[in-house]
């Protein structure tokens, strides 16, 4: 979520540099995506965890988290937001009577938890104010007009989805919200056809379907122009069926993300108060009471934890000065019984905010409270716990099998578990692989055949490779191995493998109980040094090209100093070579044979210039009168 | 013959009757872990003439792990591929509806409801502590490694199947302080003693609290795994009382650490079969 800085200087006047929020940000709430400096604004991409998106999706929720972490003001802005006078029906040129809204609303499904509706009459669509444009612009959204502005504003601003109807589009006063019926349809703001079923909640009027329930708005009772009064929604919706909708439509949108995430229905009411009072900045407008109807109303929950289990959990002592002092900052109501000892084992009691959905449990005040202290103050320690570990069976005859055919020459490679016959099948796999390998040979057989290619630049004189993975048969798995070279490749199950193989002498390898027994690889006991040392290289996509050079020389010559020739001449383009592959005497002359690989990592050679590069090494070996090129 | 295997003959000769201990200096007792090296070193005295295989790197680095996790006490396990969503979610805390099922793309299979590729191993934790819990085992602490498969567009950081460490630990007194000793010394065993480490907050359903492990090397902060405090639920729902039993998850790609250990760019050269990775 997109949060910027200036917007959050509002509430919290004091706001330490953009460098040190980023730190905030990372060692005590949430990652910090990206970090954005614009003209005299900062804006942070901040990654907030789903257990606090129920109330930090909003610029005045990261404000208060700030606020009392920092233990600085926090300057609510609910008191000032202007309150609307109540127009009477007589205003409105109705006749005259107590009733200020003929609006209802009708809630007929438990998936819409509270739904506030206001209707304001008289409003002038425009541009927004500057300093509403500059708000959204500065979190990436596009100014449309002054009404949907001030809903766009208020989610950002309050975390709670507002939606505005053109009041004059409705059938009548009457707004109903219930789950569509098979069959029925809507056209979105932004023209896309959907196709409603019963599990989608909507808004209606008693004709039309004007919005499906948080998620997306329809387009037709759209603001435009020519508005001239409105309906305002502010309203609680059901997480899952929102979420449901969502998926099943594709329609992604900063509302349905928060409904999503499960927003407390106490939120909406302040959520109309801000619009109404942004409303009534703007100026003309007319307003009829706010109908609110909330069917359930959220209880209050209280959440008991001790000093002493806070620290265990984290594995640092904390005092209850310590913890107070943050319950303090964070305005959390709260009781404190200590023991009769009044040690560090106190208990507490709070209340938990309403948006605080993520505090359940002690655990959750283990978090809250560690996540505030940062983690970096818990000392690391090793538990010193005499843990008695047995053997795995299964990793050890892995361990033993592989080990075995390292020592046999094989080469270990690992393949795909998923290709495009089997008797298991995915659903919905991006690949056109959708089974799952019943068997390694094919994957083997495919590496060997890229091996073979390469063989030239494998240090390997012939190619051995083996596979140690799961099989999916219809209703089980299995551990194969299959190692094969380019005569024939073996399959086996694993344990089969290990009883027809396994020696005598080797028998009591996977039964030695007394001692904590690890097969380990050949790797394990490669150094420290060696080990932390190790560098990768990557190979060259660019083909390779290879040459054979054999020389007859005076027996009294070494190979070496035929190679030193060759080396000296080769050129940078080798990347093995000149490697010894044949001698042989006749006479008292003898014939050495080396084998050259060129290769580029920028392009692929040609014929040409390898053979320019043979000339020339030729060339160099003829000016040794006795020496031969065969 | 290579570099690394002539390493090998030498060191293995050294070997007092070919057996390695290694000790543990954090534990309250010695600890001696005795691995039969000698197994290996036979095999190449039996028959010089054969040139030792080249192992998968992902196979070195799994052991490695294994080895350090054994020498803190940790006992291997291992468990399916192809899982019930009871084990890769639900006992996880990770009910039907919570959003966090969308986090990981998971492969499901046709005419197998209820069974979807594990997109972790731990799986394979639950599993195992279920266990331990029957058997009377506690406390206990298990470590595994293998693949796993999510269900996304690849590229050189994404892949359908990988592999991933997956460790847990129960007793009665396990914190956080457990967690962040265990992981400082695995990464510093794994990547180098000049290893810096960073425990974030963060959120995954099965613990509570939830953290980040970060690490510092070769001058980059990486991400390296999701860990923290086991969520009650958790525990209870693999027969384990949380008011008498505590513990800790942690679980991470191994092919991360393999790329940058040795500086490999591409996730998807370790499953082409292609023996030129085989460098070591």
């Amino acid at each position: 979520m997109k949060i910027s800085y200036n917007w959050l200087r509002w509430y919290i006047p004091e706001i330490p540099k953009a460098e040190k929020l980023r730190d905030i940000f990372t060692y005590h709430l949430c990652e910090v995506e990206n970090i954005e400096k614009k003209e005299d604004d900062t804006v942070f991409d901040i990654n907030i965890l789903p257990n606090r998106a129920h109330d930090l999706l909003s610029h005045l929720g990261i404000a208060r988290e700030l606020a009392s972490f920092l233990n600085i003001e926090f300057k609510d802005p609910t008191p000032m937001y202007k309150v609307p006078e109540i127009s009477s029906r007589l205003d409105l040129g109705g006749s005259e009577g107590s009733i200020s809204s003929r609006l209802q609303i009708k809630i007929k499904t438990d998936k819409c938890r509270r739904y506030i509706g206001r209707i304001v009459r008289n409003v002038k669509i425009e541009p927004s104010p500057d300093w509403v444009q500059k708000h959204l612009e500065s979190i990436g959204q596009r100014s449309i007009n002054n009404i949907v502005d001030a809903t766009n504003l208020v989610m950002y601003d309050s975390g709670q989805p507002c939606h505005a109807f053109d009041l004059d589009k409705l059938a009548n006063e009457i707004l109903i919200i219930r789950q569509a019926k098979e069959g029925e349809n809507l056209t979105t703001l932004d023209g896309k056809e959907v196709k409603l079923f019963s599990t989608d909640m909507v808004i209606t009027d008693e004709k039309n379907i004007l919005a499906i329930a948080g998620v997306k708005g329809g387009k037709f009772a759209e603001i435009d122009e020519s508005t001239k009064n409105i309906l305002i929604e502010v309203a609680n919706f059901d997480p899952i069926s929102v979420r449901k909708t969502s998926k099943r439509t594709g329609i992604l949108t900063d509302s349905s993300k928060r409904f999503e995430n499960d927003l407390s229905p106490e939120v909406a009411f302040y959520a109309m108060r801000e619009i109404s009072g942004l409303l009534v900045e703007y100026g003309e407008c007319k307003f009829e009471e706010i109908i609110d109807i909330y069917p359930n109303k959220q209880k209050s929950r209280e959440l008991s934890f001790s000093a002493d289990k806070i620290s265990k959990i984290l594995g640092m002592v904390l005092s209850e000065t310590e913890i107070e002092n943050i319950l303090k900052r964070y305005n959390f109501e709260y009781k404190k019984s200590s023991h009769d000892k009044g040690d560090a084992g106190g208990l507490f009691e709070i209340v938990v905010p309403p948006t605080r959905f993520d505090l359940e449990i002690e655990e959750d005040m283990a978090e809250e409270i560690g996540r505030i202290l940062g983690y970096d103050k818990v000392k690391p320690k090793i538990p010193k716990i005499n843990f008695k570990p047995k053997i795995n069976n299964t990793y050890a005859k892995i361990c033993w099998v592989r080990n075995k055919l390292l020592s046999e020459g094989y080469s270990e490679v690992m393949t795909y578990s998923f290709c495009d016959k089997g008797e298991v099948e995915v659903l919905a796999s991006a690949s056109d692989k959708n089974f799952l390998r019943t068997g390694l040979s094919d994957g083997l057989k495919e590496s060997l055949k890229l091996n073979q290619l390469n063989a030239p630049l494998l240090q390997m004189k012939d190619i051995k490779i083996f596979e140690i993975g799961t099989v999916f048969l219809k209703d089980k798995e299995e551990i194969h191995i299959a190692y094969g070279d380019k005569k024939e490749i073996k399959e086996i199950e694993l344990k089969k493998f290990v009883s027809e193989k396994l020696s005598p002498e080797e028998h009591g390898y996977f039964s030695a109980e007394k001692f904590l027994v690890l097969a380990p690889s050949r790797s394990q006991v490669s150094s420290e040094e060696t080990f932390h040392s190790q560098i990768f290289k990557m190979w060259s996509m660019y083909p390779f090209i290879t040459r054979d050079i054999a020389v007859w020389v005076p027996e009294n010559i070494s190979s070496g100093e035929v190679e030193k020739i060759i080396k000296d001449n080769v050129g940078e383009l080798v990347i093995r070579g000149p490697e010894l592959f044949d001698q042989f005497k006749k006479g008292n002359q003898i014939s050495y044979a080396f084998k050259l690989v060129f290769q580029s990592y920028e392009r692929t050679l040609t014929d040409d210039e390898v053979n320019e590069i043979m000339t020339k090494i030729g060339h160099k070996i003829s000016e040794n009168s006795s020496w031969q090129i065969r | 013959m290579t570099s690394s295997s002539l390493s090998l003959r030498a060191e293995g000769l050294s070997l007092s009757n070919g057996s390695r201990f290694y000790y543990s200096k954090y534990s309250k007792k010695a600890i001696f872990v005795i691995y039969f090296v000698n197994q290996m070193e036979k095999e190449i005295k039996k028959s010089p003439s054969v040139v030792t295989g080249k192992e998968h790197p992902l196979s070195m680095l799994a052991n490695r792990a294994y080895d350090i996790f054994s020498s803190l006490g940790f006992e291997i396990a291992v468990g399916p591929e192809l899982e019930s969503e009871w084990y890769n979610f639900d006992v996880l805390n990770v009910s039907k509806d919570h959003p966090a099922r969308d986090m990981q793309d998971t492969f499901f299979i046709k005419n197998q409801k209820e069974k979807v590729l594990r997109t972790h191993t731990t799986n394979v934790s639950a599993r195992a502590i279920e266990k331990a819990g029957k058997e009377g085992r506690i406390p206990c602490a298990f470590i595994s490694i293998g693949k796993v498969f999510r269900n996304e567009a690849t590229d050189s950081t994404h892949e359908t199947q990988f592999f991933q460490i997956d460790g847990i630990m129960i007793g009665e007194d396990i914190s956080i302080a457990d967690l962040k000793g265990v992981l400082t010394y695995f990464y510093k065993k794994m990547l180098g003693d000049e290893v810096e480490m960073e425990f974030r907050p963060s959120f995954f359903p099965f613990v509570e609290p939830g953290l980040e492990v970060w690490l510092k090397f070769r001058d980059r902060w990486l991400e390296v795994m999701g860990a923290g405090m086991l969520h009650p639920s958790v525990l209870k729902n693999v027969g384990l009382d949380p008011k008498k039993v505590r513990g800790f998850a942690f679980g991470g790609g191994l092919d991360r650490i393999a790329m940058v250990k040795w500086n490999i760019s591409d996730v998807r050269l370790f499953y082409q079969g292609d023996l030129r990775l085989n460098q070591f």
